[in-house]
């Protein structure tokens, strides 16, 4: 079932467009995370889902009911849509319990212990409960914010970079609390990030922005397998271009005859992206390319590749990876996505 | 951009509205007796109080700068032994007001009147503006620059001249021009030391002759001098550089100079606050012949109008505070502008046009504690304005928009968000408003109401009479409930203590 739908969504700030006609759906229960670089407007949408921002043309559905258009605007405290933001902007006049319990106005005493205990629990931060906000780590912080936002049961969830200001290692931590909670809750989420990593690993679909629009939507291995266009390409991992032509039904490289994932039509010219994980360096004496670099991680390595006609990047097997210096043979793992030139403007 | 609740709107409209009362009506009131008013002003005896004046200003605001910019150099950035002690000792003096100051000294020596003894008395009392602004500005400025002045082989005292001078010479024009602007409008103590100065004449043309006219138009050159020194404060007040702040400071060795430094402070010190306050104690416990009923009455009535008027100056700031940070607009704006306008007006002014105004048009407050309470309005609104604007926008768009998506309107999130974080913040403003009320002098002088003694105007009549003995108690009280708490709540001087001690 469908909860949330924006509809030919724009919003101008002045003269200038901040969003483009979004279209966007989002399923009961899921966790949909939207993706894209800053400036893209992904802050701005939450907003107007939140109700903070009256759009200039288009519409906003919640649940069956026109919530927001150029005329019409349902106010923020009757959508019943919980924000976390990203500094978490707990009160810092009140304790944890307190944050949590704030919006529990109709409750009665023991409804609302009730609620803020089981929310306590589920954010494992019952000895913190009679904290203050100024006590509180990093992560203590969001997940109270994350609490607070869920103690009225809300349709929908709105998460904006929740974990943006934490560190790498807490923020992996948390991102699996995050979703457990959410899941556990059997809450509806959007969840704004700038981070791959954090949209593909966490989200049910990704939705894709960029400059104002949403350009692509699907789960996080449609979207990295099947980039709709160049640019997501680039965007979303680790790719190296490379220029072919197609014949018959390849796609010919100068690193060979490569089969395409998506439809192709011969005499097409354009590029593959390859990603760097699907290069396989063959160590060969006699071979035409040289590892001109290489960066260890322990895990893997990334390898800088001198072919006849371009440099690539590889990644390689940590321990095995290749010396600078030796002479290798460069091959392409699996298929690639095509993108002809015609389609690039 | 969202409208206020209406509360707020009307709250400010009236705010604003009461603060351009002052000014308005002592111009319409001028423009009804033009010709009377052009002859009081071509008087040599304007020409006179011009002088006076402006001799006063000048000599005070100099003298101020001077004492001040000592103590802030001594404090901070010499190798002085107990600067966090003489730290303390130079802000004392907030804690006296000037009126308290110059009956401690007139009640010991019965020649101390006239303009060296005005000049004296508001020096030691304004001296700590100029000390407070200044050693902030040194604490501030970065003493890198002073290090690569000396290895460009300047001596200690060039130093002080051609690098630290020129980073601190902002704070200290602009505590200076404060300065100004205190001696403009003081009334109490050139009152006590009998040195005529406008102030003092517009409260005698209006209580020794009912001379509305003369008044008015004395009143007028007062509120255009103010004007005046205020554009030159607030272009000083803008160009303000702040610098980063610097924990490491170079302090300079005084060698064999530290005693006679430290003895200068403490002479400072011992001038400002010592002696008068001994001087105090000594008149109240020689002194048979105080009434401890009537002391207690006026202290009642003291505390009883500060704490109303203080609540009421309380629920106006914080409507004008929240229109301005949660609801800006260009109205907003202009609403806080004129508020601050009226706050350099000497309240002898802003007293004599509500006396004009009561009498005239609102008969039914003219001669009740509602005129006073309004007066109080207009002169401290702007000073809870300010403390108490800070913490209301220190609450977070983001933290009032969480509080909006769990179900609060506009006006739920003030009451159950807005307010409740900047609670302290709130009460101090209130509190710093109720004590300035304490202290005032000449508006509640004009516009009480016959039945009412406050402690202020206790010791006033008693002044007047010479009966030191009977005033002593009521400037001690003052001191106590009104001096001491401000300058405990005064956060720039709570920050300098805490800072000098670093070293």
């Amino acid at each position: 079932m469908t909860l949330l739908s924006i509809k030919n969504l724009s919003v101008k700030f002045g003269e200038q467009e901040i969003l483009h006609d979004v279209n966007l759906d989002v399923e009961n229960k899921e966790l949909l995370a939207i993706l894209g670089s800053s400036g893209a407007g992904k802050s701005t949408l939450l907003r107007l889902i939140a109700g903070f921002e009256t759009p200039s043309a288009g519409e906003i559905w919640l649940d069956g009911k026109q919530v927001s258009s150029s005329t019409n605007l349902l106010a923020p405290e009757n959508r019943g849509i919980g924000i976390v933001p990203q500094d978490s902007a707990l009160f810092p006049h009140l304790t944890v319990r307190g944050n949590i319990e704030f919006g529990l106005l109709g409750y009665d005493k023991a409804q609302k212990h009730a609620r803020v205990q089981e929310l306590l629990t589920l954010t494992r931060m019952e000895e913190f409960a009679d904290r203050k906000p100024d006590q509180l780590s990093g992560g203590q912080a969001q997940r109270v914010a994350l609490a607070r936002a869920l103690a009225k049961k809300p349709a929908l969830v709105l998460l904006d970079e929740p974990f943006s200001a934490l560190d790498a290692e807490l923020r992996e931590v948390l991102r699996a609390e995050v979703k457990a909670v959410l899941k556990a809750e059997g809450a509806t989420a959007i969840l704004v990030t700038h981070d791959q990593e954090e949209a593909l690993s966490l989200a049910d679909r990704v939705a894709v922005m960029r400059s104002g629009t949403i350009i692509q939507v699907g789960t996080p291995t449609e979207i990295y397998n099947a980039p709709a266009d160049l640019g997501i390409a680039t965007f979303l991992g680790d790719s190296v271009l490379i220029e072919g032509e197609v014949v018959d039904d390849k796609v010919h490289t100068a690193l060979g005859k490569l089969t395409a994932l998506n439809h192709i039509e011969p005499g097409q010219k354009g590029v593959v992206a390859v990603r760097s994980e699907n290069f396989y360096l063959q160590p060969n004496p006699n071979g035409e390319s040289e590892v001109i670099g290489r960066v260890f991680f322990g895990h893997d390595a990334v390898v800088e590749v001198q072919t006849p006609s371009q440099k690539i990047r590889a990644r390689s097997n940590g321990p095995f990876a290749p010396e600078v210096g030796m002479r290798v043979t460069v091959w392409v793992r699996g298929a690639v996505n095509f993108y002809p030139n015609s389609a690039r403007n | 951009m969202q409208k206020p609740p209406i509360a707020i709107f009307a709250l400010g409209i009236f705010a604003a509205l009461a603060a351009l009362l002052p000014l308005g009506y002592l111009l319409i009131r001028l423009s009804a007796g033009i010709e009377k008013a052009l002859a009081e002003l071509l008087r040599a005896r304007t020409l006179e109080l011009l002088a006076n004046t402006l001799l006063l200003t000048v000599s005070v605001t100099l003298t101020a700068v001077v004492i001040g910019f000592a103590q802030a150099w001594l404090t901070t950035r010499s190798n002085l032994f107990g600067t966090a002690f003489f730290a303390v000792l130079g802000t004392l003096p907030l804690a006296i007001p000037s009126y308290v100051l110059a009956l401690a000294y007139t009640s010991v020596f019965p020649w101390f009147n006239g303009f060296f003894a005005s000049w004296i008395t508001l020096s030691l009392a304004t001296a700590p503006y100029v000390f407070l602004a200044v050693s902030a500005a040194l604490i501030r400025s970065n003493a890198n620059q002073e290090e690569v002045a000396r290895s460009l082989g300047l001596s200690s005292f060039q130093v002080l001249r051609k690098v630290t001078w020129p980073q601190v010479r902002p704070a200290a024009m602009a505590s200076g021009l404060l300065v100004a602007l205190y001696v403009l409008s003081e009334f109490g103590a050139v009152s006590i030391l009998r040195f005529d100065t406008f102030t003092r004449a517009i409260y005698n043309a209006y209580r020794g002759s009912f001379d509305r006219t003369a008044a008015a138009s004395l009143a007028v050159v007062l509120v255009v001098l103010t004007l005046i020194v205020l554009y030159f404060e607030k272009r000083y007040r803008s160009n303000y550089t702040r610098v980063e702040k610097q924990s490491r400071q170079l302090r300079i060795n005084l060698g064999g100079w530290r005693w006679p430094a430290a003895a200068l402070l403490m002479l400072i010190a011992v001038g400002s606050s010592v002696l008068p306050i001994a001087a105090l104690l000594g008149w109240s416990l020689s002194g048979e012949d105080w009434d401890l009923a009537e002391i207690l009455q006026a202290l009642g009535a003291s505390l009883g109008i500060a704490i109303s008027a203080g609540l009421v100056i309380g629920i106006f700031a914080v409507a004008v505070a929240l229109w301005n940070v949660r609801f800006p607009s260009k109205l907003s704006s202009g609403v806080e502008l004129t508020i601050w306008s009226s706050h350099a007006l000497p309240a002898i002014v802003v007293a004599l046009s509500l006396v004009f105004f009561g009498a005239n048009l609102t008969p039914a407050i003219y001669q009740t504690v509602w005129l006073l309470i309004f007066a109080y309005l207009i002169l401290f609104l702007p000073n809870a304005l300010s403390v108490i604007t800070t913490p209301i926008a220190q609450v977070s768009t983001a933290q009032e928009q969480v509080a909006r998506s769990l179900g609060l309107g506009k006006l739920g999130a003030i009451f159950k968000l807005v307010l409740p974080m900047s609670k302290a913040g709130i009460w101090a403003g209130i509190a710093l408003a109720s004590l300035a009320v304490l202290k005032e002098l000449p508006a509640t002088l004009l516009l009480r109401p016959n039945s009412v003694d406050t402690l202020a105007t206790e010791l006033w009549a008693a002044t007047e009479t010479l009966s030191y003995s009977q005033a002593a108690p009521y400037a001690l009280l003052l001191i106590i409930i009104a001096g001491v708490p401000a300058l405990v709540l005064n956060a720039q001087a709570r920050k300098l203590i805490s800072e000098v001690n670093v070293k």
